[in-house]
């Protein structure tokens, strides 16, 4: 009997061996961030991530759960990430001709939107005072986060920082994209999709397929190319600064 | 399996951007480079397969669930960056509404209203 109350004391431990627990976890928070959504009739200024992340967040220190513990249980479901980027294609493909109607005023706002996207919020930060640290944290904000990760590499900062700059942006980034459209009179899905990815990168795509597959598809282009762009070209501008 | 054969090709592609990635060095993740490659060839070879569609809707369906892992690590960040919470909050909301506003405000500016008539098929 004691050995068995013994083998049950180190069963939390066993489990955080295998990835089943973390993944267990993240599934139930999941579903039942969903099931709060609906029932709240689906409010745009508290999205299921958000409500999801804060249910995943108070489950792992009820259980006592360091989150390195927790990250490397969950690594078969980050890992999931990069096919569902490469997924991303299809809806894009889908909507391919509306994307050549409007490549000129995409190629001239993404450069434009993403560089001010990261001034806009290094200036006020560093205004306010903020380190060097958190300023690099804070610079791949509105860039989708395993895009994001490969920008911290480079720029440094803290990876949780920013992880949690690109939920921040996210949110209010929907948020904003709501009322700024029916404040400035835009309906077009194209328009709306775009502003989503290019501002608010997954969080903001996931946004856009609850409006529309139209505008799904924009945010997933918006999304990748701004990506992209940041990735490009943010190491080399903060170089220069450092230069400066 | 349908789905796993969708599911194939998605890796697929993702295995020829992580490639590439590595090969030249290019700071952009593999994913994002294999999101181009899967569009372009879909462009070539005329769209994609039940297989190929079905796998790629439903890993979209559950972006949430995937970018969880890395989201919840805020939560976790205790007194690192304490004395600087309101920079970090007031530049993160201010600035996404000011990047929102400049985005909204260039594409309206550059789509002809003409062309946003044609948007719905």
């Amino acid at each position: 009997m004691t050995e068995l109350s013994l083998q049950l004391s180190k069963t939390q431990s066993h489990l955080l061996g295998t990835p089943a627990l973390a993944i267990l976890l993240t599934l139930i928070a999941y579903f039942v961030a969903v099931a709060i959504f609906r029932k709240l009739r689906q409010p745009v200024w508290c999205p299921p991530v958000l409500l999801a992340g804060l249910l995943l967040a108070a489950a792992l220190s009820l259980c006592s759960i360091s989150y390195p513990q927790y990250q490397a249980g969950a690594a078969w479901l980050t890992f999931l990430l990069a096919p569902a980027t490469v997924a991303l294609g299809v809806p894009l493909h889908q909507q391919i001709h509306h994307i050549r109607a409007l490549w000129k005023p995409i190629l001239v706002t993404v450069p434009l939107a993403a560089t001010m996207a990261v001034i806009y919020a290094l200036g006020i930060a560093w205004a306010l005072g903020a380190s060097g640290e958190v300023l690099a944290s804070l610079a791949p904000k509105s860039v989708t986060a395993p895009i994001a990760i490969g920008i911290n590499q480079q720029i440094g900062g803290s990876v949780s920082l920013m992880m949690g700059g690109l939920l921040v942006t996210g949110v209010v980034a929907s948020l904003f994209v709501d009322w700024l459209v029916s404040w400035l009179g835009i309906s077009d899905d194209r328009l709306i999709g775009l502003t989503l990815g290019i501002n608010g990168h997954a969080i903001g795509t996931v946004r856009a397929f609850e409006i529309s597959a139209q505008a799904g598809a924009f945010s997933s282009l918006g999304m990748g190319l701004t990506g992209i762009f940041t990735a490009l070209v943010l190491p080399f501008a903060l170089a220069l600064l450092d230069i400066l | 399996m349908p789905v796993l054969r969708g599911f194939l090709t998605l890796l697929l592609f993702l295995v020829m951007g992580e490639s590439l990635r590595f090969v030249f060095g290019w700071p952009v993740s593999g994913g994002v480079i294999g999101m181009l490659l899967l569009t372009g060839w879909l462009m070539l070879s005329g769209g994609a397969g039940e297989a190929l569609a079905g796998a790629s809707q439903q890993l979209i369906s559950i972006l949430i669930l995937l970018i969880m892992p890395g989201v919840v690590g805020v939560f976790f960040l205790g007194g690192r960056f304490d004395g600087q919470w309101t920079a970090v909050v007031v530049a993160l909301v201010t600035g996404t509404f000011l990047s929102v506003l400049t985005t909204l405000l260039l594409l309206r500016g550059l789509v002809s209203k003409r062309s946003s008539e044609n948007s719905h098929d």
